[in-house]
């Protein structure tokens, strides 16, 4: 039973309400800047937009799922009421004001900066303190599922975790500490700068500090969708897990190698040793083994799904699948993205791939396809999987999220393949508009008007999801239960210790952070004169 | 099912998912591997140094003088790039090369974090103000590339494209003999 | 606590192969990183394992002096950062207002001109403080301005700039209707590498060391776009005015002169 339905609903509320603002911005963006708008005569309006919408989505609207699954876990796999409700509110109002206090100023156009800082270009000092409060209140839910966690093994000694609750936990540890980069870099330069305290910054030291951040922000947001592609996608359609310890190897290999591996976002980058450069190249090639086990692992718990409905012969179980399902149709969406993406993804991690695409528009279309795909499909379906619980209405029209699915996946690929596309062709990142008129650069036409059109079909998909859950608030009432997981094949009694506490792969996840990071680091804060002067942006 | 048989499952499960884990491992060496091979083998490679330089006096003294920017014809037959980027534009904006000859471009911003890519080849770097960025160029093919800037520089960022113009080698080195730094502007 | 002596423990197996594999793994990419790729790479020879390393952490270094070639005409020497002249001071304006006596003969009273000289009444204070260091220096020549220039002080450069930054921006003397916005000014050229003109000189954002334009001398603007595109005039520093208006067309330069004198001054932006 979820005992604080109201204090879930509110995370998952807002997260889609400001996820519907977002979009928003972004399909226009991608109409904007394409050969059927019309060029802006103030390129500003467009950096503007592209930073709340970078913002809200980078921010504000996974950490809030996160956040609120987070809670809707802790109380369903455990068995337990939610300790710490007063704190979890405070968390929650900490991450509304500090999204009001960074919207105004992006909203002025005094921190058109983009989501990723990228300093000396120095904003508005709210707007940076704005997404510090949000990154606080973050971490309160961070500790209290840790808590949770922690009371639960008082009553319950030696027995094994939930699944969901320990993939969950690993989860809200990889954030806390990989939030810590971009926490340092606000803190011990943007900010000071920003406030008019000092007036030069190290741009180089600043781009390690958030590569800390960028890379593993990533399998942050990506934590709900395993969680649901391992313990809601197999019970909801019938099936089990194949394997839990494979399953928790998974989530502790994303804890340990998600975060020391941001380097190869500064592939490019001057300030970065290139032997640097290769270890985390390295370690970047090993972060696809939790995803390539996890394939393996989800398909097989399919497959048990679908011989237990009568499925027969070598690839004839596909068939007897309940593809009606909105839930085995999201999974499905969401592998095949997660394919593509994570293809385009092996491209990124090498250093002699990455420089034909490296800032291209094919970056844009990939981690759209991987985020705004693969993840996000999930975080639908997470919603859909919990409504019930959460307003103790049913959600009657399957067909209309089937419907919602479809639009999403097919919006996705039609804004997306083009889109790495003209990366290959050269096409640069974030800019207002391009000259479409000029034969160089004509033949790209094509593809960005796709793009822009896929944009709109994913703004309807997202304006369909709302409709969806609004209407359901007012279904009629039906008692949905209470919330379960899916079960192992073999769901074990106990499991070894390693893999029913996180305090190994974090002590490796912060002992690889500092060999990764610590020198790089330590060298460039200690270097002196690399600090730059401060170029404050819009005129103020 | 027999106590037995939950135990047969399970070690066949597990069996399974040894074999699928030891095939992921090898997708993942040789990929490490590749890429090693590829910086070795194919001579693509980060910098080797990270060298740093003032962005607001490099105008003053030092190789991102105004007079030192451009192209140059080394005396053992490569040939020496020297750029920056400012907000909104590259300096040389048009540079001159030739084809077949191995060119090692040095650049640095004067500002703002900017990007050089060179659209149509793998030349592609990140300008940090404060640091220099060295990448080794080689084109196959003469004619003329576009150059944008690829990263956010601020609100005139879409206007920043500068040009390269790849010339045949004896063409180079005729204008090379006038001594200076080469450049394609205004041309 | 029990269960942490029974983690972090040699007889855990988990924990010997966690810590082993992520340790060799570590070893083997740093040796490959730090020792033979240096090594592979094509254009540094190093001396030692020792060099090669040092060079693969990223140690970071000055660049190389180098002389570059001398330049036939004197270019700017000014430093110009967003904090330049930040702070004006009220004494430094009053000896700036006393200074600015001598200039308004060309540049007016109120620091608006009636002849083809540049309005400076509300200009941007780092604008004024380059182009008087530029004239002082030599890097920018005119025959009537550059003997004011020559005999001034850092300080009175300064306390000039401040002076005329203070003052309030007044409409020009050479009243035409406001003209639309011609495109070179609204959308730049991309491709050929010009941004809006508004990016740097402050109806969108200011470039430090760009002057706004609004209500200027058409004469004077035109002149001085096509003397940045002859490379006459070059106190731009590393060519960044040079740059574009090489670029432009003398239509466009035409009408980007034309626009900007018939627009009144207080659309332009303070700058911080």
């Amino acid at each position: 039973m979820l005992a604080n339905r109201k204090l879930i609903l509110a995370h998952f509320w807002l997260a889609f309400a400001v996820f519907g603002v977002a979009l928003t911005l972004g399909a226009w963006q991608m109409f904007i800047r394409s050969p059927i708008g019309t060029w802006l005569s103030n390129p500003e309006l467009y950096y503007r937009s592209l930073t709340a919408h970078g913002t809200v989505m980078g921010y504000v609207f996974p950490t809030l799922v996160a956040m609120g699954f987070g809670y809707a876990i802790s109380e369903s796999a455990l068995e337990q009421r939610l300790v710490g409700v007063r704190w979890a509110w405070g968390g929650f109002w900490l991450i509304v004001i500090g999204s009001i206090m960074a919207v105004i100023p992006v909203a002025l156009g005094r921190a058109s900066v983009l989501y990723t800082f990228y300093p000396p270009l120095i904003g508005n000092v709210f707007y940076y303190l704005g997404v510090v409060l949000v990154v606080v209140g973050s971490w309160i839910w961070v500790a209290l599922m840790s808590i949770n966690l922690r009371v639960w093994r008082k009553a319950n000694p030696g027995a094994a975790v939930p699944l969901a609750m320990y993939a969950n936990v690993a989860g809200s540890y990889l954030w806390a500490w990989t939030a810590v980069g971009a926490a340092l870099e606000l803190l011990l330069q943007i900010i000071p700068v920003a406030a008019g305290l000092k007036a030069t910054i190290d741009a180089g030291l600043a781009r390690v500090f958030f590569s800390w951040t960028l890379h593993a922000i990533v399998y942050f947001w990506l934590m709900p969708t395993y969680i649901a592609y391992y313990t809601i996608v197999p019970r909801a359609i019938g099936g089990r897990v194949y394997s839990d310890s494979m399953a928790r190897i998974s989530f502790i290999l994303f804890l340990v190698v998600a975060m020391p591996i941001g380097m190869h976002h500064t592939f490019a980058d001057p300030m970065v040793g290139a032997g640097f450069k290769f270890i985390h190249s390295a370690f970047t090639a090993l972060v696809a083994l939790p995803t390539l086990l996890t394939v393996f692992t989800i398909c097989a718990s399919i497959e048990i799904a679908a011989r237990l409905r009568g499925g027969r012969g070598l690839f004839g179980w596909i068939r007897a699948l309940p593809w009606d399902n909105p839930m085995l149709l999201a999974l499905a969406f969401s592998f095949i993205m997660l394919g593509f993406g994570g293809a385009g993804g092996l491209i990124n991690m090498s250093y002699q791939l990455d420089a034909s695409i490296h800032n291209t528009q094919w970056i844009t279309g990939h981690f759209h396809l991987i985020f705004g795909g693969a993840i996000v499909i999930m975080y639908f379906a997470i919603a859909y999987d919990l409504w019930p619980h959460l307003t103790g209405r049913d959600l009657i029209d399957l067909r209309l999220i089937r419907t919602q699915l479809w639009l999403w996946f097919i919006g996705m690929i039609v804004t997306t393949f083009p889109w790495h596309w003209v990366g290959i062709l050269g096409m640069p990142r974030r800019m207002a508009y391009f000259d479409f008129g000029d034969p160089a650069i004509a033949p790209q036409a094509l593809s960005v008007t796709l793009s822009a059109i896929g944009g709109f079909i994913l703004l309807s998909s997202g304006i369909l999801f709302l409709v969806i859950l609004a209407r359901g608030m007012r279904a009629p009432q039906a008692e949905a239960g209470p919330y379960r997981f899916a079960l192992a094949v073999h769901q074990p009694a106990t499991v070894p210790i390693a893999l029913n506490t996180h305090a190994l792969w974090v002590a490796l996840m912060i002992a690889l952070t500092l060999t990764n990071y610590g020198y790089p680091i330590l060298t460039l804060a200690m270097t002196e004169g690399t600090s730059v002067p401060a170029v404050y942006v819009g005129a103020q | 099912m027999s106590a037995e048989d939950i135990h047969g499952s399970a070690e066949v499960a597990a069996r399974v998912e040894r074999r699928w884990a030891t095939i992921a491992v090898i997708i993942i060496v040789m990929m490490a591997l590749l890429a090693a091979f590829a910086g070795i083998h194919r001579a693509t490679m980060p910098q080797p140094r990270v060298e740093t330089t003032d962005p607001s006096r490099i105008h003053l003294s030092g190789e991102f003088v105004e007079s030192n920017l451009g192209s140059v014809l080394e005396a053992n037959g490569n040939v020496t790039v020297r750029a920056i980027g400012q907000q909104y534009s590259f300096t040389p904006a048009c540079i001159v090369v030739p084809v077949d000859t191995p060119i090692t471009l040095r650049a640095t911003s004067a500002d703002v974090v900017h990007g050089i890519l060179i659209q149509g080849t793998n030349i592609n770097t990140m300008l940090v103000p404060g640091y220099v960025s060295e990448q080794l160029m080689r084109f196959a093919r003469t004619g003329d590339y576009l150059m944008p800037c690829q990263e956010f520089c601020s609100f005139g960022h879409e206007g920043m494209w500068g040009k390269v113009k790849v010339i045949d080698k004896t063409d180079f080195a005729a204008r090379a003999k006038a001594g200076g730094r080469l450049s394609c502007v205004g041309q | 606590m029990m269960s942490a002596r029974d983690l972090f423990t040699f007889s855990n197996p988990h924990f010997t192969r966690g810590v082993g594999i992520t340790a060799a793994i570590l070893i083997v990419t740093a040796i490959t990183g730090f020792i033979v790729l240096p090594f592979a790479q094509p254009w540094v020879q190093f001396a030692n394992v020792w060099d090669a390393i040092c060079s693969a952490a990223g140690v970071p270094q000055r660049a190389a002096t180098i002389t570059a070639p001398g330049q036939d005409k004197r270019l700017s020497e000014v430093v110009l950062t967003s904090n330049t002249l930040s702070r004006p001071s009220q004494e430094a304006i009053g000896r700036g207002a006393t200074l600015a006596q001598r200039c308004a003969i060309c540049h007016g009273p109120t620091g608006i001109s009636r002849a083809d000289s540049p309005n400076l009444a509300g200009q941007y204070a780092a604008v004024i403080y380059k182009e008087l260091h530029d004239f002082r220096s030599g890097a920018r020549t005119n025959a009537v301005m550059s003997p004011f220039a020559v005999n001034l002080t850092d300080q009175e450069i300064a306390d000039l700039s401040l002076y005329y930054a203070y003052l309030p921006r007044l409409p020009a003397y050479h009243p035409t209707p406001q003209l639309p916005k011609p495109n070179i000014v609204i959308y730049g050229a991309p491709m050929r590498g010009i941004a809006p003109c508004g990016s740097c000189h402050g109806s969108l954002d200011n470039k430090t060391g760009s002057p706004w334009l609004e209500g200027q001398s058409e004469a004077y603007m035109k002149a001085q776009l096509h003397a940045f595109a002859s490379g006459e005039r070059r106190n731009d520093i590393s060519q960044q005015m040079r740059n574009i208006a090489r670029a432009m067309t003398p239509q466009e330069i035409d009408q980007a002169a034309a626009y900007y004198a018939s627009q009144p001054p207080d659309v332009v932006k303070a700058v911080d």
